[in-house]
């Protein structure tokens, strides 16, 4: 009874959502979430106690979205939106119907009970296989040795800026990661938060959503971020002065992010923003992501992939280098360099 | 007699909320998290490589520096009042102190100890 009482409190309040959008999202899915006050869109799965799928998620990333979808904490619930995909439990909205409606009474029933949380999809072992030796599986001497947990460790590469040779860590980013471009994935090598080399291993989907809100979202202005997705036309003055009062095209880096067009992070941000008289004509003719991201920052490197147009960025991509496909075994055999296995 | 009383309620309050404090952690962790719930947040990807890993605190020598002039500070403190009693002979001497530090500035700037990265 009591417990009833409070789930109908708990009910009350903004449902946290984390957005994973496909295939096909219509462009103004972030902007009509926003606009929805029942609604909190949220930064990682973890917070989240619904999985939004917008559009449809092409089945070469069905994996990734099943790995997403586990990471909810219970209780949790899928709802498919504008979508074709077809997961088990998943409550399948339309596009005409009022998606914070459906999100609430979802949310309200997985608080109430009378909606039961989604099981895991992924079965319920480690990723990886366990090969260690020793009580953390670091497999022997050193810090070298082994691979704990089934991963081998990180070797060791020459720093671009000096060359010192530390850790240089390569892991796949993305494809529902929401600093990135919705639909992209790449492979990125680091050296702390230093970029080192890139691939493409899916380029972002087709989509016209304008990012603008996402560079301002990303130079710390939320609240900003907030207003201009509420907007109802991005050419209000009231709004560029905002933008322009703000300082945020100052917090820029100078030629961050400059293509063969002579175009920065700070003039595709004015375009994006609407805050440039002149409309100028973006081509990336011969530009790749490596060209791009290679020395920069973590935080750079987001502000530079989030100022391209959907078709820019896209084109880039198709002149960035593929990533070959990586399989599990490849990997593992990688661990052998550790060489304190016997 | 009530000093004795209030010590000895103080510490069986404090051993009944410790009590109660991990009696409630006990409830609460009853629960393992599966392993698809352990992941890094990759954005749908697995990671390959461990996270354990070394990086270069790139920013250790400025740090040095900002010790170095701390120091500086919590002399010139004491300094100030032994300036009442000495007068100029304290100044010359502090003022000996200072140069040397800035030399070391100074080598510290050729060097690119102030460059950001």
């Amino acid at each position: 009874m009591g417990m009833n009482w409070l789930a109908k409190i708990a009910g009350l309040a903004e449902v946290p959502v984390f957005v994973a959008i496909g295939e096909g999202a219509p462009s103004d899915t972030a902007s009509s979430l926003c606009k929805n006050p029942a609604l909190r869109s949220v930064e990682t799965p973890r917070a989240a106690a619904i999985l939004l799928v917008v559009g449809t998620i092409p089945d070469a990333l069905l994996p990734q979205l099943h790995r997403l979808h586990d990471q909810l904490p219970h209780p949790r619930a899928t709802v498919l939106w504008h979508s074709g995909n077809r997961l088990s439990e998943a409550t399948t909205v339309g596009g005409r119907e009022d998606i914070g409606a459906s999100l609430k009474d979802t949310h309200k029933g997985l608080l109430a009970g009378s909606l039961a949380t989604e099981p895991d999809i992924l079965p319920d072992v480690p990723p990886n296989e366990w090969r260690g030796i020793g009580p953390h599986g670091q497999g022997g001497k050193g810090m070298m040795g082994g691979t704990p947990y089934g991963r081998p460790m990180a070797m060791t590469a020459a720093d671009l800026r000096d060359g010192l040779e530390l850790d240089a860590y390569t892991a796949d980013f993305g494809p529902f990661l929401p600093m990135f471009p919705s639909g992209l994935a790449l492979t990125l090598t680091l050296q702390g938060d230093v970029i080192q080399s890139v691939a493409v291993v899916h380029p972002p989907f087709e989509n016209h959503e304008n990012r603008g809100w996402v560079l301002l979202n990303l130079m710390g202005l939320p609240a900003l971020a907030e207003r201009m997705l509420r907007a109802s036309n991005f050419s209000n003055p009231t709004l560029h002065r905002i933008i322009r009062l703000s300082g945020a095209r100052a917090a820029i880096p100078k030629g961050l992010g400059r293509t063969h067009d002579g175009s920065d992070v700070r003039t595709r941000f004015d375009l994006l923003t609407d805050t440039s008289n002149p409309a100028l004509n973006l081509h990336v003719h011969q530009t790749g992501l490596d060209d791009l991201l290679i020395g920069l920052e973590w935080h750079e490197a987001m502000l530079v992939l989030n100022s391209f147009d959907n078709a820019s960025l896209r084109a880039i991509c198709a002149n960035t280098s593929a990533s070959e496909p990586s399989s599990m075994e490849d990997s593992m055999d990688h661990g052998a360099h550790a060489g304190h296995m016997s | 007699m009530t000093t004795l009383i209030a010590i000895i309620l103080i510490f069986a309050f404090s051993i009944l909320f410790t009590a109660a404090l991990r009696a409630g952690v006990g409830a609460m962790s009853t629960v393992p998290i599966p392993y698809p719930q352990q992941r890094p947040i990759l954005g749908g990807t697995d990671p390959e490589t461990h996270a354990w890993q070394r990086f270069h605190v790139r920013y250790y020598t400025m740090t040095l520096l900002f010790v170095a002039f701390e120091m500086e500070m919590m002399f010139m403190y004491p300094w100030a009042v032994v300036f009442v009693q000495e007068g100029p002979k304290a100044l010359a001497e502090m003022g000996m102190f200072l140069i040397i530090l800035s030399v070391g500035i100074v080598y510290g700037w050729r060097e690119g100890v102030f460059r950001w990265e």
